[in-house]
């Protein structure tokens, strides 16, 4: 089988709130199944090309940092396009989430972002944090994560991940969360997102093999740890 | 008149609650400040020589209980919040029960450690002479934010003592933007050389000049961010040790030495001679001799969990708290360190005080664990099925038990190797103190 290749972007800088987890998932995963992988992590000063990558992990980083990647990223913009409208498979967790849009706002500055999603993310009147849940298609069970952004994210007419259940979402209004466009994923939740919600790892790594023209079901693992370790937290939540 | 029911009832508040088993220190402060809001700046202005205030991510309570002790090993009179109780309430807790009835205060040298987010609630009152920054790490984002949060949350109470120095280390590239930005004078404290391999995929910090945002460049890595530094493209470099550690010793216990004179511990772990260090620039600061900090050491042991051992039936069983990833990271070299035959109970806990995202615990590098001769592993806390799930992605297998007190006695229990390492964040620590030595008592009689 064709070895599955990871990129994670710029590792040295986007990489707040445990993000690195969601990489550790998609390996374990595929290592379980015995698809062969590599991880490539690529730092600010690396050169790269994502025209064999399989999956890209853009992370979040504090607000100095993100700034720095965000004049980097310009330099790679029309990769990054070229990947997502060829169906590439992108996580994109808070700051990078926010960095694929029109713009976002540090210390009250409108910074430009990638401008590769129609979405916009707008300054906010206090830090939304806390755990979230949400309903989402990509997931049959509840997915659990933890959110903490200042921007509110308009992504007017996309696709949301999910919808709240418990949590403030995108923009505070606890109505939508994430976006989906193409095979993109672009969300605030942290936890890190992946390991605790394996259906949504899966769905990735099955698109991401699709598009590899592997269409093989996917071994069915014990994840008996990942639900019941999301189960406690939607217990508590919901206050079942 | 007014003084006196006030240091009277927060002293009836403290002893009451330690006699019902609860710490009570932050209610005593709390209960003064309600009586009389301007109580810190009364008592903080009655210390004679200086107040020392210690910040810092990581070894705080152990560096402010060092600095507290060489003082008063040197003759002086030393309050101190021994405890760990370093919010506005505890600091003003540790001033009242030190005060008599008449409120007089009797001491040479305050040392607070003060948490960093409360550091601008507490300077308006009690102006530190001397601040010690031990270091800087990511530690409970939901809490205090990015570090350039702290940062800006020490900068604002560093405003209120325009005349305060710094005691920073030299080897924390962020502690020493921070130190030389603040325009305070300031002393550093680090060790030159390197000590030992440290590996380069753990998760650091403030990799990039702050002056020029260009990848900085390590010679060498101490732990953490914590290392020999240089910007390839503005040539800024770690600045000047003044107070340097040579000949270091820390994997059964620490040595060091600091101006000709050799320091010894018998407690590990190479973190620790940070903390030495630091302490030690601060009694240099003032003038006060290491030879009486030398006998102090010998005799010093880490309370309140931090490498606190218990004997519990025949079972070496060592407390150690671990609440951010750099702390963390270090709790596992020194299991590592240990090549006995061990079991770990790691209890995670997501209550305020610990930070509600659990995120961190990604950050830390379990597969370290590989190289240590770990015979089981336990999880605990109310975040026992995430610290499960965490150690299944580096293959290690554990037990899950809920409830921290059943973990550990069952851990005891069935300890084969007769060594027990303890690993656990904030909330966690206190209540697992309480019960060892509660099980050690027990075994005793």
């Amino acid at each position: 089988m064709k070895t599955f290749k990871i990129y994670h972007l710029f590792y040295d800088l986007l990489n707040l709130y445990g993000d690195r987890g969601n990489i550790a998932c998609i390996e374990k995963r595929l290592a379980w199944r015995n698809i062969p992988f590599e991880t490539y992590r690529i730092g600010i000063d690396d050169d790269f090309d994502l025209k064999d990558a399989d999956f890209v992990l853009l992370g979040g980083g504090s607000d100095r940092e993100q700034a720095i990647v965000c004049n980097r990223l310009k330099e790679i913009k029309s990769q990054l396009v070229t990947y997502i409208e060829d169906n590439g498979v992108l996580l994109a967790i808070c700051g990078g989430y926010q960095l694929l849009g029109e713009s976002y706002v540090m210390n009250d500055e409108i910074i430009e972002g990638l401008n590769i999603l129609k979405i916009k993310t707008i300054k906010g009147d206090k830090r939304l944090i806390g755990n979230v849940i949400i309903d989402s298609a990509w997931s049959n069970s509840k997915i659990v994560g933890f959110e903490n952004h200042s921007g509110k994210t308009l992504i007017n007419d996309y696709e949301p991940l999910g919808k709240v259940v418990v949590g403030y979402g995108n923009d505070g209004q606890k109505i939508d969360e994430g976006i989906i466009y193409k095979n993109v994923i672009g969300t605030y939740l942290h936890g890190p997102l992946l390991p605790k919600n394996p259906e949504v790892a899966d769905k990735l790594i099955t698109l991401a093999l699709k598009r590899k023209n592997i269409e093989i079901p996917l071994k069915k693992l014990d994840d008996d740890e990942e639900l019941m370790a999301k189960d406690i937290m939607i217990k508590r939540l919901l206050n079942m | 008149m007014r003084m006196f029911l006030i240091v009277l009832i927060c002293k009836i508040i403290y002893y009451a609650s330690r006699f019902v088993g609860k710490q009570g220190v932050t209610l005593a402060g709390l209960i003064a400040l309600k009586m009389d809001h301007q109580i810190l700046q009364k008592l903080s202005i009655q210390v004679k020589k200086k107040i020392i205030v210690v910040c810092g991510t990581n070894g705080k309570t152990t560096t402010n209980n060092l600095i507290a002790l060489a003082l008063q090993g040197a003759n002086n009179k030393v309050i101190y919040n021994q405890t760990g109780s370093n919010m506005l309430n505890g600091i003003v807790a540790c001033f009242i029960l030190n005060t008599n009835f008449l409120g007089k205060l009797d001491a040479d040298y305050a040392c607070l450690e003060i948490d960093e987010a409360s550091l601008r609630r507490i300077m308006p009152q009690c102006k530190a002479n001397i601040l010690v920054l031990t270091n800087l790490f990511r530690d409970q984002l939901d809490r205090y934010g990015e570090i350039d949060i702290t940062m800006d949350l020490l900068n604002e109470g560093l405003k209120y003592a325009p005349e305060c120095k710094l005691i920073v280390n030299a080897d924390d590239v962020l502690s020493m933007y921070f130190a030389r930005e603040s325009g305070h004078p300031y002393l550093t404290y680090g060790i030159e050389k390197p000590v030992q391999d440290s590996k380069n995929d753990e998760m650091k910090e403030g990799q990039f000049c702050h002056y020029c945002n260009h990848k900085l460049v390590y010679n060498f890595y101490h732990y953490s961010q914590l290392g020999d530094y240089y910007c390839p493209n503005c040539h800024d470099k770690r600045q000047h040790i003044d107070v340097n550690g040579e000949n270091i010793i820390f994997k059964d216990h620490c040595e060091v030495t600091v101006n000709n004179i050799r320091l010894i511990t018998n407690y590990k772990g190479f973190y620790n001679i940070y903390n030495i260090l630091a302490s030690c620039a601060t009694l240099i600061n003032e003038n006060i001799s290491l030879e009486a900090f030398k006998k102090v050491l010998v005799n010093f042991r880490p309370e309140n969990g931090r490498l606190e051992e218990f004997n519990i039936n025949g079972t070496k069983v060592t407390l150690n708290l671990a609440k951010n990833p750099a702390g963390f990271n270090q709790n596992i070299q020194l299991c590592i360190n240990d090549t006995k035959p061990k079991d770990v109970l790691i209890v995670i806990n997501d209550n305020a005080q610990d930070g509600i995202d659990v995120s961190w615990l990604w950050d830390v590098d379990f597969e370290e664990f590989s190289k240590d001769n770990v015979d089981k592993f336990y999880t605990s806390g109310t975040r026992y099925k995430d610290m499960q799930l965490r150690l299944k992605y580096v293959d290690i297998t554990s037990e899950a038990i809920g409830n921290y007190q059943e973990a550990i006695s069952k851990a005891i229990l069935n300890s084969r190797n007769k060594n027990l390492y303890i690993l656990v964040n904030y909330t966690a620590l206190y209540p697992s103190h309480v019960y060892l030595n509660k099980l050690q008592n027990e075994k005793v009689k």
